[in-house]
């Protein structure tokens, strides 16, 4: 009798050490730290004129319900005592910085995500701290002493986990989601708190019987796939606590776009036409200036009912010039002329960007 | 309402407020200007919320006192079109009637909008006021316009920067513009009545109207402000402006006091060389180098696709006496500036990736810093 070969150990995957940090109400935070007369008030960062949107709420205000993106005669209506503050993107950058020098400490792979927000993978970290956690804890102590503003963290093996318990303990807290927690974790979850599963695809998911993090572990990657295509296997990976991208220190802007929102909605082309062209010559000067090109031209239109569509066109050779990227925009507005309803908002995306152009020379500026 | 003109005074003062006029704006009355006829005199305004310009209108005959707001640039263009030595009489029955306008054998009607619906920009008061020669506003407006930054998000750097403060123990009157990559300082002696001024933004709408205005002007231009407005008076024309309600950066900070390397060049002899230099390359981004020896200028640019070009100046245009340098600047950048600059321009260098101050050595009230490329 012989004995059978003994299977081949798996081959050890390291196990990675990902933090996600995240500043709490960053744009409010910042502006009560400045004004303390803001200091406990409910404060939404953004315009507050019929047709501005919330950018940032406090923690007092998301009391009342008051989010990011909300119209800002919606927030006055949930919030009547909310407080308008201009936002001031000049110290949110200089804030940023520091916050990017304090996690430049500790390791290089950072990935930032906003202003606010990141990824930093310490599996190796440059002052050799072993556990994920005491650096997760240095780093918000760092922020809270530099910058006077609390920050939340969450500890994991992946992205996806990271930024799930970042969230879990919000604000000013931490989380690790440990391996063996992992897909525990994750069961318990309705799908629409999973990062990477947006409103539609959890209303999609809920109506195929898909409540729970459970629910969608138990579909089969091949069902997954059919039903979801591509984003299905990435579906069928999160269920289980995997994510295996990696971050990105260097991740390249993947567009550039710039969009507004009218004083009054409009209908007539000459005007939608005009319209774009400011939004056109601010995507165009922002490419020139990072010496960047781009294949695909994007025009977004919101209509009076908030409903919005896009429309793209994507060319072989990147768009050359102002008035090709212009001319692209308007034959996309053309396709959706007449409008439906009132259009209150247009926006241009350039996309699918090459990286900088070799050799290509930096601005440098002035340091007020 | 009903008064005849001269063509050429009414096609001046339309062209004025016209201008005011934002083509893309929403609102309806603000496309319009108003018109109102009374005891002998016609006052023309129009606005665009940031800025009302009120023009009154002399040589005109009233025969019957009234108001109304007509399509500003429709009255301009059908104006413009009459020929040069037109009588035009414009006649308002009242309320929803058309504005009938007759010169000679033409006539149109224009639909109007009523006048109560038209916005005034409450004025409130003007504590601070002095006089301005036009030709000190076109300086100040001139050397520093170029800078002003278009970047909405820092908006309080999209205008002109005018306080009054002290040099060397004199008071004078300074307006600064920047947009993070350069700043244009300049200053004149400060016009009696400025002192105690608060510091004001001029926005650039603004800056474009007035320096329009003032190549009309042959008297003193009088200013009067606030710290939320501002009225300069052309004779018969006032305009009144918002200021942009923000904090100018500390821009002294960035001014550097050290810079010890001092090159002189002949104004148009760089000036043409950069330009030609600069041909070889469509992309603003690329830097034109320049490369300092002994008495010796060299500029040079590059582009991957199209080549290389290089320039030489020497001791004929040239006066330069330090170490080498070597130092890139954006084309664009450099045009603005010796745009401004008369014979000589000099350049105070630090290193080739320090801000560089160039001043036009005969005329040492203005001052530009100008950031370099990383090359």
């Amino acid at each position: 009798m012989t004995r059978e070969a003994a299977p081949p150990a798996p081959v050890p995957v390291p196990v990675r050490k990902i933090i996600h940090v995240d500043m709490d109400a960053f744009y409010a935070s910042v502006e009560q730290r400045d004004d303390p007369a803001l200091r406990g008030l409910p404060v939404a960062v953004g315009g507050s004129s019929a047709r501005g949107v919330v950018a940032a709420a406090s923690y007092e205000a998301r009391r009342f319900g008051v989010r990011s993106a909300m119209p800002s005669l919606t927030a006055r209506r949930l919030c009547p005592d909310l407080v308008f503050v201009r936002p001031r993107f000049e110290v949110y950058r200089a804030v940023s910085e520091q916050i990017r020098a304090v996690f430049a400490e500790h390791t290089p792979q950072i990935e930032p995500l906003s202003l606010d927000e990141a990824y930093l993978d310490v599996t190796e970290n440059l002052q050799g701290i072993a556990s994920a956690t005491e650096i997760a804890q240095r780093i918000r102590a760092a922020i809270r002493e530099r910058t006077g503003l609390t920050a939340s963290a969450g500890v994991s093996y992946n992205k996806f986990l990271a930024k799930l318990a970042s969230d879990h303990r919000k604000p000013d807290g931490l989380f690790v989601i440990t391996p063996r927690m992992g897909p525990g974790f994750v069961e318990d979850l309705p799908v629409g708190r999973f990062h990477g599963i947006g409103p539609k695809t959890a209303a999609r998911m809920n109506r195929l019987g898909i409540q729970t993090g459970l629910d969608l572990r138990q579909q089969s990657l091949a069902a997954l796939q059919a039903e979801f295509g591509k984003a299905g296997a990435f579906y069928h990976a999160i269920a289980r606590g995997e994510d295996h991208r990696p971050v990105q220190a260097h991740r390249l802007r993947k567009s550039v776009g710039a969009e507004t929102t009218f004083s009054q909605d409009l209908a007539e082309f000459a005007a939608l036409r005009e319209a774009l062209r400011p939004l056109a010559a601010k995507v165009w000067e922002h490419v020139a200036r990072h010496g960047l090109q781009g294949r695909t031209v994007t025009l977004k239109v919101k209509f009076s009912d908030f409903r919005q569509i896009t429309r793209s066109q994507s060319s072989a050779l990147p768009v050359g010039s102002l008035a090709e990227l212009e001319g692209i925009a308007t034959q996309l507005l053309g396709g959706v002329l007449p409008p439906p309803r009132g259009i209150r908002l247009l926006g241009v995306t350039l996309s699918a960007l090459g990286g900088e152009r070799d050799g290509a020379a930096e601005q440098m500026t002035l340091a007020f | 309402m009903k008064f005849s003109v001269d063509r050429a005074v009414l096609l001046k003062a339309l062209a004025h407020v016209q201008s005011v006029v934002e083509r893309r704006n929403t609102i309806p009355i603000l496309a319009n200007v108003m018109l109102a006829a009374q005891d002998g005199a016609l006052t023309l305004t129009a606005t665009d919320m940031e800025i009302a310009i009120v023009e009154a209108v002399p040589g005109v005959t009233v025969t019957r006192t009234g108001r109304t707001t007509a399509p500003a640039a429709t009255l301009y263009e059908i104006v413009r079109k009459l020929p040069d030595a037109a009588k035009v009489e414009l006649d308002h029955a009242g309320g929803d009637a058309p504005l009938a306008l007759r010169a000679g054998r033409f006539a149109t009607s224009l639909m109007v909008l009523p006048v109560e619906d038209f916005p005034s920009m409450t004025e409130g008061k003007l504590p601070h006021s002095f006089q301005l020669a036009p030709s000190l506003l076109r300086e100040l407006v001139d050397r520093t316009k170029f800078a002003i930054s278009t970047e909405e998000t820092r908006y309080y750097l999209n205008g002109i920067y005018l306080h009054a403060t002290e040099v060397e123990g004199q008071p004078v009157l300074r307006a600064v513009a920047t947009d993070g990559h350069r700043l244009a300082r300049v200053e004149e002696p400060l016009p009696e009545g400025a002192a105690g001024m608060p510091g004001v933004i001029i926005p650039r709408k603004t800056v474009n109207e007035i320096r329009k205005l003032a190549d009309e002007a042959q008297d003193p231009i009088e200013v009067r402000l606030s710290d939320t407005k501002i009225r300069f008076t052309f004779g018969a024309v006032h305009l009144t402006s918002k200021l942009i309600d923000g904090t100018f950066p500390e821009y002294e900070r960035v001014i550097p006091r050290g810079n010890d390397k001092i090159l002189t060049v002949d104004k148009k002899a760089f000036a043409d060389a950069v330009s030609r230099v600069a041909a070889i390359s469509s992309e603003r981004s690329r830097p034109v180098k320049l490369s300092l020896k002994q008495d010796s200028l060299t500029l040079t640019a590059s582009s991957p696709d199209q080549g290389q070009a290089e320039e030489e100046l020497d001791g004929g245009a040239v006066s330069y006496g330090n170490g080498p340098i070597e130092i890139g600047f954006q084309a664009r950048y450099l045009a603005d500036i010796t745009d401004q600059i008369e014979s000589k321009v000099e350049f105070r260098f630090a290193d080739g990736s320090a801000p560089t101050v160039v001043v036009d050595a005969s005329k040492p009230e203005a001052l530009y810093v100008l950031m370099p490329m990383r090359v």
